[in-house]
């Protein structure tokens, strides 16, 4: 391991969001500037203290360069800019790079931001294209295999190998939505059931509707600096403690194995960067596009032992009270998932819980939280540790 | 950008540089591997290089098309209107004979029969003139 670190050198000092769930009338652009608009003010900044950018793909927008499109929707000018696409993983991965960035001097205040309408703003041939371009055109798609599939297969294998159970999946579920529930303006809010979850409709074994994820309207931006600035900020500043990456394959028939992941790596490097381990993580925010990928994640993540995630789930853990409360604001299977802002939400949510600001869901004397982001059938996994100013 | 027109019709595999060989092989009814000279590493797909060792002494052998079905997935939801007439089908992962895996789909059996560790053989489908997919159906 390199002695190099972007331990407690940059900070998240402002974060915001625009409307979320459904938004109709609104372009990505907007969603995005709206959010930018709320993270200057939460961060005590103006716009043209903004130097660098880093956004999402946006599937909505028509723009192949979102970064740029959005700093001149924003009139502004930038000396640091990129709209990376690394699928689902892309959101860790931007405070991973914004940090790195911070500390290199490649520019003083980074905006991260993301902007997607997938559920009001996807014309027929966006849909289309973002269907047909998620996976490989020759040795996957003309088979039919939506990117559900990948993860389904995954999870197939899972409950295989390890005798991990539908009632197990609908549990993580079920616990998504009683966090949606007590989240204002969260997209789906009606209590559910491990029985409703296994009577919903089948959409690729082993998953059914209530397994995956929902498709949303939303921005979500943060504002980093370097670690000397946040001193002066606004707001209280979150520190980035580690980060780690690890992207394994492209097609699902290449990965190394499908009952783990890179998460495995990318949270190893994080945890020795920020000099913690997974029992000292005190919130986490963990990718939760289905249900088996929030179980195979937390052991991955070290949360627990390998194939004991279905146990560890059904036992309460990931709830407030449990060893590792998890996506307490009900994540993207219950309070929304407009594509990268989705898993910004992630971030969001960690900034609210480090602040003290997370009300009913509040994880009491949280420190040090823990976001992962992953993508493309688990091909990209990235990790980003944060932490309040007494984890220095 | 592709028109709604075009989304109903399946996306095609067009040969590339890499894949030219694989795809003239299927349309002659035959799975090639390429086999490495230098580590013995066997993959599946095609490509210019050894993705282990990085050399270029590839050779192809054929394959017995046979393996197992190391996971699955049944589809109820098809992933646009090209798919919308074959639902339900099972989506395949197989693992050759030979080691490597591959992406497919079932013919020739109720999907929701599909079990793992179940012994699969390749057909072949043509799709288009140029184009025939590799697909499996059940060792009976």
């Amino acid at each position: 391991m390199s002695t190099k670190t972007i331990r407690g050198k940059a900070a998240i000092i402002g974060a915001g969001t625009s409307p979320l769930g459904k938004v109709p009338g609104r372009s990505p652009l907007w969603l995005a500037a709206e959010a930018t608009k709320q993270a200057m003010a939460d961060a005590g900044l103006e716009k043209g203290d903004i130097d660098g950018i880093l956004c999402g793909h946006s599937f909505a927008s028509p723009f192949h360069r979102f970064s740029i499109a959005l700093s001149e929707y924003l009139g502004i000018t930038t000396t640091f800019s990129n709209n990376y696409q690394v699928s689902g993983a892309t959101a860790a991965t931007m405070f991973n790079t914004a940090a790195a960035a911070l500390e290199c001097g490649l520019a003083k205040n980074i905006l991260i931001v993301g902007g997607d309408s997938l559920f009001s703003g996807l014309t027929p041939e966006l849909a289309m294209r973002s269907m047909s371009e998620s996976r490989d055109q020759q040795y996957e798609m003309p088979f039919g295999i939506p990117v559900a599939n990948t993860f389904a297969m995954t999870a197939h294998r899972h409950m295989k190998e390890y005798g991990t159970t539908p009632e197990q999946l609908a549990k993580v579920a079920v616990v998504h939505r009683k966090h949606a529930i007590k989240t204002p303006g969260a997209q789906m809010t009606t209590p559910i059931t491990v029985e409703d979850v296994l009577n919903s409709k089948m959409i690729t074994s082993p998953y059914r509707k209530l397994d995956c994820s929902l498709i949303s309207d939303g921005g979500v931006a943060f504002i980093m600096t370097s670690a000397d600035r946040a001193k002066d900020s606004k707001s209280q500043p979150l520190y980035i403690l580690g980060g780690g990456e690890c992207y394994t394959h492209e097609h699902i028939f290449l990965a190394p194995t499908i009952v783990s992941t890179g998460a495995i790596q990318s949270s190893k490097n994080a945890y020795a960067m920020a000099g913690v381990t997974a029992d000292d993580i005190d919130f986490a925010g963990v990718y939760d596009c289905f249900t088996g990928t929030v179980i195979m994640i937390l052991e991955d993540l070290g949360f627990c032992g390998k194939g004991e995630g279905g146990p560890f789930v059904e036992a309460g853990e990931i709830e407030l009270g449990g060893k590792i409360p998890i996506n307490t604001h009900g994540g993207l299977l219950s309070h929304c998932h407009p594509g990268v802002p989705g898993s910004l939400l992630h971030f969001h949510e960690a900034v609210k819980q480090l602040r003290g600001q997370a009300g009913e869901q509040q994880v009491i004397g949280a420190e040090l939280s823990l976001v992962h982001s992953l993508g493309a059938g688990f091909a990209t996994q990235a990790t980003t540790i944060i932490g309040t100013e007494a984890t220095l | 950008m592709i028109s709604p027109q075009q989304a109903h019709l399946k996306p095609t595999p067009t040969p590339d540089a890499d894949s030219e060989q694989l795809w003239k092989g299927l349309k002659e009814g035959k799975l090639f591997l390429q086999h490495c000279e230098d580590c013995g590493h066997i993959q599946y797909y095609h490509q210019a290089i050894c993705r282990h060792c990085l050399g270029e002494n590839l050779v192809e052998k054929e394959a017995s098309g046979k393996g197992i079905v190391y996971s699955y997935s049944v589809v109820y939801r098809a992933p646009g209107p090209a798919f919308k007439n074959e639902i339900p089908y099972a989506v395949v992962l197989v693992e050759l004979e030979e080691g490597p895996r591959m992406i497919s789909s079932m013919v020739d059996i109720d999907p929701e029969l599909v079990e793992f560790e179940m012994w699969v053989e390749m057909v072949v489908a043509p799709i288009s003139e140029e184009i025939t997919l590799p697909r499996f159906r059940p060792v009976v």
